[in-house]
């Protein structure tokens, strides 16, 4: 197991529902993995220093999370195919 | 008759002189060295700022004083927050660019 931090940008023109469904799905990727998440904040909406997706504005949320390293591939890949994610990074803490 | 003399005036081109180096004196230590409580991290973009010129470019270590150890630990972080959009690539703002 290792420590991780997660940082997901949110399309900002989701409605609630759909963000809370996004974010459900990525915990329960982690958990199935044999992951669990120790600390979660919201950032909230963000300028955007440049635009993606062409979006000025973002919603950022981090995860603090532990999981064996050998999930990591998996996790990226279900994110990237995930359509209200608009960046991530997961990142191996020190 | 009246006797006029033009004189060309002004526009007298100062090209010869040499060039001047301008001395800039620059901090000689490393902020994060002396400060050990500033924390060099990527969710932290306001204190990555100082590190970055107005068009988004990290700034060099002579500019600084930044040392060796943490200018490289600064140049990760700066990426990092960039490939969040906390940091600017590059450029202006961009709201110039879409206004």
């Amino acid at each position: 197991m290792r420590q991780y931090e997660m940082v997901v940008i949110i399309h900002p023109g989701l409605d609630e529902d759909a963000v809370n469904q996004a974010l459900d799905k990525i915990k329960l990727w982690i958990s199935n993995a044999g992951g669990n998440i120790s600390s979660q904040e919201i950032w909230g909406k963000r300028r955007l220093a440049y635009p993606i997706q062409k979006q000025s504005e973002g919603l950022y949320y981090l995860l603090n999370l532990e999981m064996n390293p050998a999930s990591n591939m998996e996790l990226e890949r279900n994110l990237r195919i995930l359509e209200p994610v608009m960046r991530y990074s997961i990142i191996a803490k020190v | 008759m009246v006797g006029k003399n033009h004189s060309i005036e002004g526009e007298v081109e100062e090209q010869g002189q040499p060039m001047q180096r301008r001395y800039v004196v620059r901090p000689k230590f490393c902020q994060f060295c002396s400060d050990k409580n500033l924390i060099i991290d990527y969710k932290i973009s306001d204190t990555l700022r100082k590190f970055i010129s107005e068009d988004g470019r990290i700034r060099p270590r002579r500019q600084t004083g930044t040392c060796a150890r943490h200018q490289r630990i600064l140049a990760r972080e700066i990426k990092r927050a960039r490939h969040l959009a906390l940091l600017p690539f590059s450029g202006g703002t961009w709201e110039e660019i879409t206004h």
